[in-house]
């Protein structure tokens, strides 16, 4: 597979909570503080899913977020990818069968990588987030 | 400095070298500003609606400014009286033609009670 040396502009990425106990979430700004400094690469984390490449998303889908994550996710340009952070999104974890959740992330929207950990560390986000560029860039060279 | 083809007009010049060369820069500009956009929207699809933190848009007239909200703090200030006179009007003519006969006819008899 033709793959880019590297993926044409800076990374943005979206964060969507689907119902996370936020444990994921203060990692994931832990992730972005000038100990790790992701935007020195260009990735940032960007306030709409329009502007986005990548979507992290964070927590079990409940009923309620399951038409927003679905609506979210169809607003983003192509190519786009999906990164679960923890282990709620990526099999309901605790949470697993309670009447009020849709199932995990990828019962709703395709989802690209896993990044597993309760909550995960900042550097398995990141690695993640390399993951999925990894992809995109497979994909853009593809085009 | 005024070119050959300037128009001098007093106030300053006209010259259709100089405009054109203006539109074309700003032409120039606008298309840069636009190559530097988003090409991976598709068009007719979600991906070009309002973010509105996932929810659904609203349709078009429930969100933008109507013309008749400009028309508000007048409506307001004369809420006493259109409360008595819009449901007056009815939009049937037969009532508006009863009104318009009874008024006449008020106007007839106040002239004709006058000294
Ligand atoms: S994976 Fe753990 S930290 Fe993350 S949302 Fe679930 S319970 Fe919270």
């Amino acid at each position: 597979m033709k793959s880019l040396r590297s993926f044409k502009k800076s990374l943005w990425v979206y964060h969507f909570n689907s119902g996370s106990c936020n444990g994921c979430e203060i990692e994931i700004v832990a992730a972005i503080t000038p100990r790790y400094d992701p935007e020195r690469f260009g990735i940032r984390l960007v306030g709409s899913p329009r502007h986005a490449d990548v979507m992290l998303v964070t927590g079990p889908v409940t009923r309620k977020m399951e038409p927003r994550l679905r609506r979210v996710y169809a607003q983003m340009p192509d190519p786009k990818m999906v990164v679960v952070v923890g282990v709620c999104g990526s099999s309901g974890s605790p949470f697993y069968e309670s009447y009020n959740l849709v199932g995990p992330v990828d019962q709703v929207i395709p989802v690209d990588v896993y990044v597993p950990g309760c909550p995960p560390r900042p550097e398995g986000i990141l690695y993640g987030v390399v993951k999925a560029v990894e992809k995109l860039e497979q994909l853009e060279g593809k085009a | 400095m005024a070119l050959e083809t300037a128009l001098e007009t007093g106030y300053g010049f006209w010259d259709p070298l100089v405009w054109i060369l203006a539109v074309a820069i700003a032409a120039a500009v606008a298309y840069l500003i636009w190559r530097a956009g988003e090409e991976g929207y598709k068009r007719g699809t979600a991906q070009t609606e309002a973010f509105l933190s996932g929810n659904v848009q609203p349709e078009k007239g429930a969100i933008h400014v109507r013309a008749g909200n400009l028309y508000w703090g007048f409506l307001e200030a004369l809420a006493q009286y259109y409360r008595r006179t819009v449901p007056v009007h009815t939009g049937v003519l037969n009532d508006y033609v009863l009104w318009f006969l009874g008024i006449t006819a008020l106007i007839i008899v106040i002239i004709g009670l006058m000294p």
